[in-house]
């Protein structure tokens, strides 16, 4: 369903991009590398001194004799100790302040992405890269990344442990990696397709649940509780079965890495006996060198594990990395270079190629003055009202404000100057203050107050238990739409923009509190050069002008009064709206 | 736990016979290089080497079968449970649980009880570990035994005592992060209305401040993980010196072969595991209790369901009737909607609207007076009958995902020309031709693809082809416009000639004007009953309607 619309970096930008990033922290840097190669060094020398310990038993040494390696081991502790504390928190003094400003980065041009090309494509990739992709690097910053490091450096220094033994004692243990990487090579190209189908599955099963749940009144109306619960059970039942299914794989690939850890433990025994037997190395020796391996089963385990999230970290970072480096925005506005007057000349519009819904539209709001545009569903008011306030450009035909093209005055200036408000209500999660504030980032409380009474809102706002501090949003104090579209509107006011457009933005109202948006939003677009697209025609009655469109055309325009005596269309239905 | 006996009952001994077998892999290590390696003879050597791959075989299988049959116990309960939420949940319950919390009991708790089956398999396993390996050492020798049966337990205590405070803070670094991501997903979830009035560079700085706050709870988190894994190599590395240094000196005085001395340096480092599992496990077990309750709380949870012994009669007229009604914000209110007549309903605000469509889709009671369908109580009424006859509508109806068709006609049931009559009726038409898959087009959950007249358009439809001899609607055209409005003003019409009831509470002139009768309701009375025509010379009547 959504398609793709922001692009991915190649593997190369991505590296360069990250190294950039943690170039900046070097001391950071540089104590992790230090840390986990500390670690790494001081965790070979327990088995190393047990294996003296067992060669003094051996050979029949003595007991004071013991203090030597059993003094390494403590040594070892303390120094190892040390280490890890300094490796994992410098390791996160370096990339978590990396994947931070990653993320608000890729927000920020996520929020500045073209508002027409958004519209086109829906958000759903959008919230994908800055929820699923930031989460899934995060969590592998959190768990594998730790794991995987020091799983290597372990691996590492006990290979170089071993050889250190006896070079023959670590070939052998060269000869145990082929069995990991059979188990590897035969998990891998299994373990994708069978995730991707683990992940989908709950998501489809938590759609049908919330489907269920969210929409519970209707269901119980039109009677579907049987269907509903049905689907609840299918989906569940699916999502079990790729449950199950995982488990079953991740059993079968735990059984193979099992197998290599067996083999590679008869091969160090065989070897130990082998040299033993020829008099080349000490039983302690040997003994050393099984108990190298056996402790390594975790770490190898570790990696093998992770090795496919952090293989899915690192296409998150790439689609990351593909918002990021999407070039800065250009932020600075400017003035009106005259009065708003707002102009459409000759403009022609068509979605999708081929099926035009605007024919040659002409419409000039001068300065100040409030139009009102009425038609049915499908007659094109929503067209209109995108590309008057600049957010959509029109197929043909131009869009002047203020005498000059919108496009010479560019996104920032056209955003500064003129507000949209739809019939989507967004209530943001956060405080009443928060919501408004975005309008006016250093708008003092005293601001926000006047901007909430002039659209009628400070009465019930003042009744709220934390006023301005009240939460709203998903989890807070529930607004109506009313209310909620009260504060789209006093968003507005805070703006203070030359031109509004309203496009049915008192629509989602209902009979409660209509008439409380309908005052609000005439007191937001009073002064103001005003497009609004009537939803009740008591909009269209109190406007200084009315455009009637139907199938794309303006078909009649006029004073209200004008365009009742002159029975019409307009007429026809003012009739039926108002009974007479 | 008892609909899982069997999977459960196999399960358990394999997860046993898997940590025994881990266990015994440094202790044959050890018998190894005891046998063998020391004495350089290859015969006992060989037997030994078999040994391991007997021993690597039983642990493979037990875990590889323990584990997974646990897993498919555990996966059927949380199934079960999940279908048994959902039954629950479309039912009228006490409204106090929002969708979200029924949503969190149909995952997040159903998934924790399950869980249970591996808590009881996995504490039976590491006990029993512990308990042979106990014995084993105690064979071998007491004092080491003692020493290691003690000493673990209390160096697991030492670094578990720093683990609440790590809990603690990793719960703030989730809050935090949880909290990034919340923001990003609202904020652009709400793109659209904020690029509107130009504040996505304000957007942008908020979502930085709360991700600065949360890079630095993260940091501090991290940070006492590395304590934690520093306190952890310290502690177990001093007490693995302590034990090398008994055990060493005991082979050194012959009391312990060199296998011996192996396998317990061996089991040492193994212990750990299972007494640290142990640990874990008693606070999840915690954690599904809790769950078990909240489930439990939801399962005993009051549902009223309005059903009643009483048939409908097949003669009995199909309409509702209220008689001298009084609940919640109405007093005393007479009311009637006919076969065959189209009756509307304007309140004064929606306290009195919202009664009225309660007391008909029966989750509301009058405290005096009836509600009759077919001149029988609905509250003696049959629940099926009662539904079948009545449709009630709510304002907030939402379409099923599906195709606009199924949003419309979900079992299938219209020809081409009885679909095309809804689609006019409910002035639908241009919802399905606004996209070149027509009927086919799909349509998401709630219908969140489509704009709000959109998807009260389909609703209507859908409420249309329902054809129920009583069809209830409230508000239905809050978001169409006006010229829309009147298209379905007239589909209404078009019901009420096939001799269907039709009662619509609204405010809106236009369906108002199209009604054969208004009921006027101001502070909770009837004031008047008649055409929107003639009740217009009321002032009043203009204030409650004409806005």
């Amino acid at each position: 369903m959504t398609r793709e619309l922001l692009p991915v970096a190649s593997g190369r930008d991505t590296t360069r991009m990250l190294a950039r990033l943690f170039r900046r922290r070097p001391l950071a840097v540089a104590m992790a590398v230090l840390g986990f190669l500390l670690t790494g060094a001081t965790g070979i020398v327990a088995p190393r001194a047990l294996g003296e310990v067992v060669d003094l038993v051996d050979e029949g040494g003595q007991t004071s004799d013991l203090m030597v390696p059993v003094l390494a081991i403590v040594a070892a502790g303390v120094i190892g100790a040390l280490a890890a504390a300094v490796a994992v928190s410098a390791l996160a003094q370096a990339t978590i302040p990396v994947l931070a400003e990653l993320r608000e980065t890729v927000l920020d041009r996520a929020l500045h992405l073209d508002a027409g090309r958004l519209e086109e494509a829906g958000s759903g990739d959008v919230m994908a890269r800055v929820g699923d992709d930031v989460r899934t690097v995060t969590d592998s910053l959190d768990e594998a990344v730790p794991l995987v490091l020091t799983s290597l450096m372990a691996i590492a220094f006990t290979a170089g442990g071993l050889f250190a033994l006896d070079w023959r004692l670590g070939l052998a243990g060269v000869l145990a990696v082929p069995g990991y990487v059979t188990s590897l090579r035969w998990y891998l190209p299994r373990s994708g397709p069978i995730y991707r189908a683990e992940r989908i599955a709950p998501g489809e099963r938590a759609e049908a649940l919330m489907a269920t749940l969210e929409h519970a009144p209707t269901i119980r109306a039109f009677r579907r509780e049987q269907q509903a619960v049905g689907e609840v059970e299918r989906t569940s039942e699916a999502a079990r079965g790729f449950a199950v299914e995982t488990f079953r794989m991740l059993a079968r690939y735990g059984a193979r890495t099992n197998r290599a850890e067996c083999i590679g433990v008869l091969i160090i025994l065989t070897a130990g006996f082998l040299l033993v037997s020829g008099d080349v190395v000490t039983v302690g020796a040997a003994t050393a060198a099984a108990l190298y391996f056996h402790r390594l089963f975790n770490p190898i385990g570790g990696v093998l594990m992770v090795f496919d999230d952090v293989q899915s970290s690192g296409a998150s970072l790439t689609r990351l990395a593909g918002v990021a480096l999407l070039p800065a925005h250009d932020d600075r506005s400017e003035a009106l270079p005259g009065p708003a007057r707002l102009e459409l000349r000759d403009v022609g519009h068509e979605w999708e190629p081929g099926t035009p819904v605007l024919h040659g539209v002409d419409l000039v709001v001068e300065a100040g003055e409030r139009v009102a545009i009425v038609g049915a569903s499908g007659a094109g008011k929503t067209t209109v009202a995108s590309i008057a306030s600049g957010i959509t450009t029109p197929t043909s035909g131009r869009t002047l404000l203020a005498g000059r093209p919108v496009d010479e005055l560019g996104t920032a200036t056209m955003r500064r100057h003129v507000a949209v408000v739809s019939q989507e209500v967004h209530v943001l999660t956060g405080s009443l203050r928060d919501n408004l504030s975005l309008a006016a980032p250093e708008a003092s409380d005293e601001e926000l107050t006047q901007a909430l009474a002039v659209v009628s809102a400070a009465p019930w706002v003042a009744a709220l238990p934390e006023g301005l501090d009240t939460p709203v949003g998903s989890f807070g104090h529930h607004l109506t739409s009313a209310q909620a579209q009260q504060l789209a509107l006093a968003r507005v006011v805070l703006r203070d923009p030359a031109v509004v457009v309203l496009d049915e933005a008192t629509a989602e109202a209902g009979s409660a509190g209509a008439r409380e948006l309908e005052e609000a939003a005439a007191a937001v677009v009073r002064g103001r050069t005003a497009v609004v697209v009537a939803h009740r025609l008591t909009q269209a009655q109190h406007a200084d002008r009315v455009v009637v469109m139907d199938h794309g055309r303006i078909v009649e325009q006029g004073t209200h009064d004008e365009l009742v005596a002159a029975g019409g269309r307009y007429a026809t239905l003012w009739n039926a709206w108002s009974g007479a | 736990m008892t609909r899982n006996r069997r999977l459960v009952a196999t399960g358990t001994p394999l997860i046993m016979v898997w940590q025994l077998c881990e266990a015994l892999v440094p202790v044959m290590i050890g018998v190894t290089i005891d046998v063998g390696i020391e004495t350089g003879r290859l015969g006992p050597f060989a037997l030994a080497c078999a040994g391991i791959v007997g021993v690597f075989l039983c642990l493979s299988y037990g875990y590889r079968f323990g584990a997974l049959f646990l897993r498919r116990a555990e996966q059927d309960e949380s199934h079960r449970l999940r279908v048994e939420v959902a039954e629950k949940a479309v039912q009228p319950v006490d409204d106090s649980r929002m969708a979200g919390e029924w949503l969190s009991l149909a995952t997040a708790d159903a998934d924790k009880v399950s869980e249970l089956v591996y808590q009881v398999a996995f504490t039976a396993a590491s006990v029993t570990t512990v308990l042979v390996t106990a014995v084993y050492l105690a064979r071998t020798d007491v004092t080491l035994a003692l020493v290691v049966l003690f000493g673990l337990p209390v160096t697991v205590a030492i670094t578990q005592l720093v683990s609440p405070a790590i809990a603690r803070r990793t719960d703030r670094e989730q809050a935090a992060i949880a909290r990034v991501a919340g923001i990003a997903g609202d904020l652009i979830a709400g793109l659209r209305p904020l690029k509107g009035i130009g504040a996505e560079t304000a957007a942008s700085r908020r979502y930085r401040e709360a991700s600065r706050a949360a890079r630095h709870s993260s940091i501090v988190t991290a940070r006492s993980w590395g304590y934690m894994s520093g306190l952890t190599t310290l502690v177990s590395g001093l007490f693995l010196a302590l034990v090398a240094l008994l055990a060493g000196t005991r082979a050194i005085n012959g009391e312990l072969s060199l296998g011996e001395l192996v396998a317990i340096v061996g089991l040492t480092q193994f212990l750990a595991e299972p007494i640290k599992l142990l640990g874990d496990l008693s606070a999840q077990f915690a954690a599904s209790r809790a769950s078990a309750q909240r489930l439990h709380g939801a399962f005993t949870a009051a549902s009223h369901v309005l059903d009643g012994p009483e048939r409908l009669p097949d003669a009995a007229p199909r309409e509702v009737r209220l008689e001298a009604v009084t609940a919640g914000p109405l007093s005393d209110i007479d009311l009637t909607c006919s076969p065959g007549t189209l009756v509307a309903v304007t309140t004064d605000g929606p306290a009195s609207a919202d009664t009225i469509v309660a007391l008909l889709d029966g989750t509301a009671r009058p405290d005096r007076g009836t509600v009759r369908l077919g001149g029988i109580d609905l509250q003696d009424l049959a629940r099926a009958d009662r539904r079948e006859a009545l449709l009630v509508v709510p304002h907030a109806a939402t379409p099923p995902e599906g195709t606009v068709r199924t949003a419309i006609d979900p079992d299938g049931r219209l020809d081409e020309a009885a679909l095309d009559a809804v689609l006019t009726a409910s002035a639908a038409h241009d919802v399905v031709e606004a996209h070149p898959d027509g009927l086919d087009h799909a349509v998401r959950i709630g219908g969140s693809s489509l704009s709000g007249g959109q998807r009260q358009r389909l609703t209507l439809a859908r409420s249309l082809a329902a054809d129920a001899p009583v069809l209830v609607l409230r508000d239905p055209t809050t978001a169409i416009d006006a010229v829309t409005e009147h298209q379905i003003a007239t589909g209404l019409r078009t019901r009420r000639d096939t001799g269907r009831a039709t009662l619509v509470v609204t405010s809106s002139p236009t369906l108002l004007a199209a009604a054969d009768t208004v009921v006027w309701i101001r502070e909770g009375r009837v004031v008047a009953t008649g055409t929107h025509h003639d009740l217009q010379d009321d002032p009043a009547y203009r204030e409650d309607v004409l806005r």
